[in-house]
């Protein structure tokens, strides 16, 4: 039991034993962190340190723009700002062939640009695009599976929940987080748009031409996502452009979707009521989880299991990008197993401090460097990199969760279908994680423009 | 209306149900606050000046809101679980695992509960309050310690509900 790559191994054991049998993650990182540092210390430091642990930790600034983020997408999903993204998307692509679906993929971006959560975008669009699709005979497969995909894009498109999370642990900027991720969201919605011209020009059938609009609709659906864009600026580009932190743009977000509902006439006393309960279950569930992850880290830290393992790779003579490439790989095949936030919060405390080392240390700049970049650089590319891997767990079976939700919405098509109209989006991501690998300037660049 | 506050339970449960709900749409309002306070901020920014503290009272705010929707997860099984490995265990096996989740529900409101009661006594004693509008730290985790007792209530009630499940099974 002396050495920490036992004793760590050990613990790790021990919590996914935990979890699998059903214990809620977060209670499972609590009692494993907690317990194994009571175990290595004694008691006397963790229950003097949980005196002020929890309230320190749910009171970190950069951490409050969660709650909001999570209410304005809540509130989102209420306000019929889902419709009239998606009638100003079918106005401009519907009459392509596979058009419709486009038009979806094109509003689950939009919806995404102001909900930071795949499963609310998926559920969101789907109620809104499937009966569409269904009028116009597309196939069960590429309705449900663009659906499914396109839901993915909330959580790839700035602001995202799990983005804000990764960059809280690895102490990274959200700022420069969102800056990153917003080329590689957009080549998203282009790839996946492009795959569905793909799939209906081998398979013209399952995507049939809508009709034209006249020019009045035309125009009035336009107009309906103006907006949409007016929220996205003033959030996004507020953020971008420094006149504010996250946490403020977030409660403009806030304000300005309610209004929106408000005007529309879309959002009752009872939907408020509904949309806090829902911002409650999220958020508390979120935050009680990241305590958890602190204990781990707390726990990881004082075995130094990460150092161990940067240790044993270096002195094994892998190649740093290999060593990135299995992560990855692990991540993915994790992401079958669990849902993408907690899996952030379970491994990124371990993955990361070993990337970091690999690189040279967590001062280490570009010259020299394992990943001959700066750690710095390299937290921000892993960080994409990681958020899209993570993703793709909710397309994949066995627990495809935008593949379940979605599903459940289509009862008349079989899940396996939606896992077969989903499959073409899934290599779509996997060339796309490819080229992010391969070039990470593509990554990289908005960040260094905008400092 | 159609909101169940009680979330279907009846009784003492149901009680413990109601008030936890009701205690996650006080924590809603304090968001909501929040939010107020940083739309002042910034619209106060441009006009005249920022409101004073938001940072703090955010910091506050927010801590205080989320401990009071930690009841409502654990009544209403938000807690994330993996069920992905157990999903063809018999309900047998899966009614001693929730037993054993419960009882972790409960140790760990209870720790927290322990300790943070503890954590109010040494931010009163020191008098700890934030740099710019000076408010006690102490406040906030009075607001805090009821959440926790209601956790722990909650955690009983789901203790009670798995202990129900496995003797159900047991007899039958």
């Amino acid at each position: 039991m002396a050495d920490p790559v036992s004793q760590g191994l050990l613990a790790l054991v021990v919590l996914i034993l935990l979890i699998a049998i059903r214990m809620p993650i977060a209670h499972a990182m609590i009692i494993v962190g907690g317990g194994g540092v009571m175990l290595i210390n004694g008691p006397m430091l963790v229950l003097s340190q949980l005196k002020t642990l929890a309230y320190g930790q749910f009171s970190i600034y950069d951490l409050s723009v969660v709650p909001m983020f999570i209410l304005m997408g809540v509130l989102a999903g209420r306000s019929g700002l889902s419709s009239a993204l998606f009638r100003g998307a079918n106005a401009w692509l519907g009459w392509l062939r596979g058009g419709t679906a486009m038009a979806a993929i094109a509003a689950c971006a939009g919806f995404g640009a102001v909900a930071g959560s795949s499963l609310a975008t998926a559920s969101t669009m789907g109620k809104v695009a499937l009966p569409e699709l269904k009028k116009y005979n597309y196939s069960g497969a590429l309705a449900t599976g663009s659906l499914a995909a396109g839901g993915v894009l909330g959580i790839l498109i700035p602001p995202s929940v799990v983005l804000i999370i990764y960059a809280i642990i690895v102490e990274a900027n959200i700022v420069t987080m969102f800056a990153a991720a917003l080329i590689p969201g957009l080549m998203a919605v282009a790839f996946f748009i492009l795959t569905i011209a793909v799939y209906v020009a081998i398979s013209p059938e399952s995507g049939p031409k809508g009709v034209g609009m006249d020019a009045a609709e035309f125009r009035a659906a336009t107009l309906g996502l103006i907006p949409v864009f007016v929220i996205f600026g003033i959030v996004l580009g507020g953020i971008y452009g420094g006149f504010y932190n996250p946490t403020p743009a977030a409660s403009i977000g806030v304000f300005m979707v309610w209004i929106y509902g408000i005007l529309r006439r879309e959002l009752s006393f009872s939907d408020m009521l509904a949309s806090l309960k829902d911002t409650a279950s999220t958020t508390g569930m979120i935050y009680l989880i990241l305590l958890g992850a602190e204990l781990m880290k707390i726990l990881m830290s004082r075995i130094g299991l990460p150092q161990a393992t940067a240790e044993w790779i270096l002195n094994s003579g892998y190649q740093p990008m290999v060593v990135l490439v299995i992560v990855l790989l692990a991540l993915i095949a994790l992401g079958c197993l669990m849902d993408s936030l907690s899996m952030i919060l379970l491994v990124i405390p371990f993955f990361w401090p070993v990337l970091s080392e690999l690189n040279g240390g967590v001062y280490q700049l570009a010259e020299g460097a394992g990943f001959g970049m700066s750690t710095e650089d390299l937290k921000i590319w892993f960080g994409i990199l990681a958020l899209i891997v993570v993703e793709l767990g909710l397309i994949t079976p066995p627990v495809g969760m935008n593949v379940f939700v979605i599903s459940a919405m289509a009862k008349d098509v079989p899940m396996i279908e939606t896992f077969k109209g989903v499959m073409p989006f899934f290599l779509a991501e996997m060339i796309r994680v490819a080229i992010l690998l391969a070039f990470p300037i593509i990554t990289l660049w908005l960040p260094y423009a905008l400092r | 209306m159609g909101h169940d506050l009680t979330l279907g339970r009846t009784g003492l449960s149901g009680a413990v149900a109601f008030f936890s709900s009701l205690w996650a749409l006080f924590g809603g309002c304090v968001l909501l606050v929040v939010v107020a306070i940083n739309v002042l901020s910034v619209l106060g920014g441009i006009v005249w000046r920022p409101f004073p503290g938001d940072f703090e009272l955010t910091e506050i705010g927010v801590a205080v809101a989320v401990f009071a929707f930690l009841p409502y997860c654990q009544i209403s099984g938000a807690n994330v679980t993996a069920d992905i490995f157990t999903a063809r265990a018999g309900r047998r096996t899966i009614a001693a695992f929730s037993l054993l989740a419960a009882i972790a529900a409960t140790l760990v409101a209870g720790l927290l509960l322990w300790r943070m009661t503890f954590g109010l006594l040494d931010q009163k004693n020191y008098g700890y309050t934030t740099a710019i509008l000076q408010v006690p730290l102490w406040w906030g985790y009075c607001v805090i310690l009821v959440s926790l007792s209601l956790l722990v209530l909650t955690a009983l009630v789901s203790l009670k509900e798995a202990i129900h499940g496995v003797a159900g099974h047991a007899h039958g």
